[in-house]
């Protein structure tokens, strides 16, 4: 089943033509990772899937993206109800200066949930799925500040999943964590491709051939290649792919 | 990690099914040569392919693991013996074979028990089907000193192979046997000391796995040296 | 090496010269402030008691207390808070949050900036004619709240656009990012942020409110008032003006000037404790956001 399906996509910061003619799909339940060199739009790209590059001026957009068949520019389209089916975690932990637990809580109460006994019961949950929750459950209350850092990130994936979004996007999650909580974070994503369909976006390229099972290489705004992980590790078709991974660019 | 953890347990679970598969081609190789069972024989020609698909599958599981997962250390290690012990094990499939159409295409009915006593077929099979057990279980149970043993059971095919010679130029010579037939035993005889020197091979590659230790081209007392440290 | 040598020492030299010089000016800063301090505590502790601060003044300003002028300080403290507060603080907040960047904006801020530059008694010729005249409010405690407010109004203004914009947007992005809309990521993550130094723009106005004598000159004080003001359209006392007023005319002003040390005493006091307080609050809440 497609979960995600964009055609033609030409984007623009300003004069900047940033994304060049992308077009690709992106099954459900399946990992699916981003790579390319510093620049190359694929950040660009992922923020484009949440409408996140609406907060920036200047910009424009052209090609249509639809995320279960539904065109997510349209013009009756909720943006805060999108970002709720499609949820973000971001580079640098970002928790917000609160507990633990209303960290969590955050994305349900902002949707006008109130009853207790379901925050809490989400609340859990998604620490559970965010494999963080024997950590913490002695502490939701103390401020997510007195996490360490990989801990701070599986608590903002918490954060994304307490919503109950089908499609989670992650832009470069592990690289301001240890080889530790990166292996953490990465053995959650594996778990998570059962329920949620994983896009993300790495410069880490074994990362992205651990976790992954399609890779998407971008270069210059270009999709260059998009197939299978294992195909693209071991005999990729585009030479410039292979120049990428085996580190012989310029 | 978690997908790299399982990984390693299919291609180990591969390697361990290989050595069965292989296991059982020498027992029935030994069988159908000494009792010159034809159908047996073609059951392990037969055979013969699943041996050839295992090694691609086990070939391609590896490929895939260096690709994605880019190991290093033990799990290289691991990876490349798997690799090798792959290649060893799909020869001596192949010998397997290779005896097999010797029974198939044997135009005598079957080898004088007298003539494979003075040979020592069966003893060379046994030794070579033991090592292979010993491999097998090695590995199985990371058990280096367990490879060390088949280095010595490698020495006594070598002997027996050496001894093989004079015996058949005496049989030929003194008419008491058909000389197609001798020469085609040779062949026989030939091929289970080379499934010795795979076995050894594979002994090799498994204590480089476990200890890192790197142990072709040496002699014996080297050997024995190393692996008691 | 012989070169370095006193290279290096004439480098020790200079740098010692320069902080004794700089350690001196800083002393004597502290030493104006306390001898300030000093003399007036000196001059006006004399007659600080609880019936100073209780009583209304007696017998021409010489004997009594200052507790109207104490009361009048602060209902136009009260007042203008209300008047500034919660226009400063969302009119900050649109400033930062909502309104781009075109040159309307820009022009916007200049202007605010260049309201606080306005020297405090045109604000107070300003707050007569507009509130006192022409809205006929009269010489009254709402028209010299009216007149503060808007005075303190683009101090609150701009620490609130100051408190915002040192928010760190990731927190906004990863709010949005969870469905929020702006509103309620100003509300529930923003704000609560920005809150220290809000309060601190906030005490700081209510320092400088309590001591401004020229605005409230035109708009609301008066010498002596037998009565507590018991409306919004009444006059009151206040204590920078009584203190100007008993040093200069009055009856007695010899009399009466340890009184009018006792004012100021009370008055510096006043705006002493508000400032502290501010940098209290601020480290106070600012330690909850900024272990990170």
């Amino acid at each position: 089943m497609i979960s995600i399906s964009a055609k033609n996509i030409d984007f623009y910061y300003g004069d900047f033509h940033a994304i060049k003619n992308v077009s690709m799909e992106i099954e459900a339940n399946s990992v699916t990772a981003f790579i390319g060199p510093s620049g190359c739009g694929k950040s660009t790209f992922l923020r484009l899937l949440n409408r996140m590059n609406d907060l920036i001026d200047h910009t424009r957009l052209e090609g249509q993206i639809l995320i279960n068949n539904e065109n997510i520019y349209g013009k009756d389209v909720q943006v805060d109800e999108l970002r709720k089916r499609v949820g973000m975690v971001f580079q640098k932990p970002n928790p917000f200066p609160k507990s633990i637990f209303e960290n969590v809580a955050y994305g349900l109460r902002v949707n006008g949930v109130s009853d207790k006994n379901f925050i809490e019961q989400k609340v859990v949950e998604s620490l559970n799925s965010a494999a963080l929750w024997d950590e913490v459950k002695d502490k939701l209350k103390k401020s997510a500040f007195e996490l360490s850092g990989g801990q701070q990130q599986r608590l903002c994936i918490a954060r994304a999943l307490a919503v109950s979004p089908s499609i989670i996007l992650m832009d470069e999650p592990a690289s301001a964590l240890d080889p530790i909580s990166t292996a953490k974070i990465e053995d959650l994503i594996y778990d998570l491709k059962k329920n949620y369909t994983v896009v993300i976006v790495t410069h880490n390229m074994q990362q992205a051939s651990r976790v992954s099972d399609k890779t998407a290489f971008f270069y210059l705004g270009e999709l260059i290649e998009y197939d299978e992980t294992q195909k693209i590790f071991i005999n990729p078709s585009v030479e410039a792919t292979q120049n990428y991974i085996t580190g012989r660019f310029g | 990690m978690k997908q790299a953890i399982e990984s390693i347990k299919t291609i180990k679970q591969s390697i361990t099914d290989m050595f069965n598969l292989v296991e059982s081609q020498a027992i029935k190789a030994e069988t159908a040569l000494l009792n010159c069972d034809r159908d047996l024989a073609n059951e392990i020609i037969y055979l013969e392919r699943k041996v050839d698909a295992f090694e691609l599958i086990i070939d391609r599981e590896c490929e895939k693991f260096l690709a994605l997962q880019t190991p290093v250390a033990v799990d290289m290690r691991l990876i490349i013996s798997m690799l090798k012990i792959n290649g060893n094990l799909e020869r001596i499939g192949d010998f397997a074979a290779g005896i097999a159409q010797f029974t198939l295409h044997d135009q005598n009915k079957g080898i004088d028990p007298t003539i494979a006593e003075k040979l020592q077929i069966r003893k060379m099979f046994d030794e070579a089907i033991n090592m292979l057990r010993l491999c097998k279980s090695a590995l199985f149970e990371e058990n280096s000193s367990m490879a060390a043993k088949v280095f010595a059971k490698d020495d006594l095919l070598d002997d027996i192979n050496r001894e093989a010679v004079p015996v058949l130029a005496d049989l030929i010579n003194n008419h008491s046997a058909n000389a197609e037939q001798m020469l085609y035993l040779y062949s026989v005889i030939r091929k289970l000391e080379r499934m010795g020197d795979h076995c050894n091979n594979i002994a090799e590659e498994i204590i480089f796995y476990i200890d890192a230790k790197v142990m072709k081209h040496r002699n014996m007392e080297q050997l024995k040296d190393e692996v008691e440290e | 090496m012989r070169l370095f040598a006193t290279v290096t020492k004439r480098k020790k030299v200079t740098e010692w010269i320069a902080f004794m010089i700089f350690r001196l000016l800083s002393f004597s800063v502290v030493g104006i402030l306390f001898t300030i301090l000093g003399f007036l505590i000196i001059k006006g502790i004399s007659v600080i008691s609880w019936d100073f601060l209780t009583m209304a003044p007696e017998e021409g300003m010489t004997k009594g207390g200052i507790f109207p002028a104490i009361v009048g300080t602060m209902s136009l403290v009260v007042g203008s808070m209300i008047v500034s507060f919660p226009i400063g603080v969302m009119s900050g907040i649109y400033i930062n949050e909502y309104a781009g960047n075109s040159f309307l904006v820009k022009f916007i801020r200049v202007m605010t900036n260049n309201l606080s530059g306005v020297p405090s008694i045109v604000f107070g010729l300003f707050g007569m004619a507009l509130f006192v005249n022409t809205l006929g409010f009269g010489d009254s405690i709402i028209a010299g709240s009216l007149t503060l407010g808007i005075l303190v109004l683009p101090v609150i203004i701009r620490t609130t656009e100051e408190a915002m914009k040192a928010i760190d947007n990731s927190y906004r992005t990863g709010s949005l990012a969870l469905g929020a809309t702006k509103l309620q990521t100003i509300r529930r993550v923003l704000l609560p942020i920005a809150f220290p130094n809000i309060i601190t723009g906030f005490i700081l106005s209510i320092g400088r409110v309590s001591g401004e004598t020229a605005p409230i000159l035109f708009t609301c004080v008066a010498y002596f008032l037998p009565k507590l003001p018991s409306s919004i359209y009444d006059q009151v006392m206040a204590l920078p003006y009584h203190l100007y007023v008993i040093s200069t005319s009055g009856t007695d002003i010899e009399a009466s000037r340890p009184m009018a040390y006792g004012t100021a005493l009370v008055l510096v006091f006043i705006v002493l404790i508000m400032n502290l307080l501010a940098n209290f609050l601020r480290r106070y809440f600012g330690n909850k956001v900024k272990t990170n």
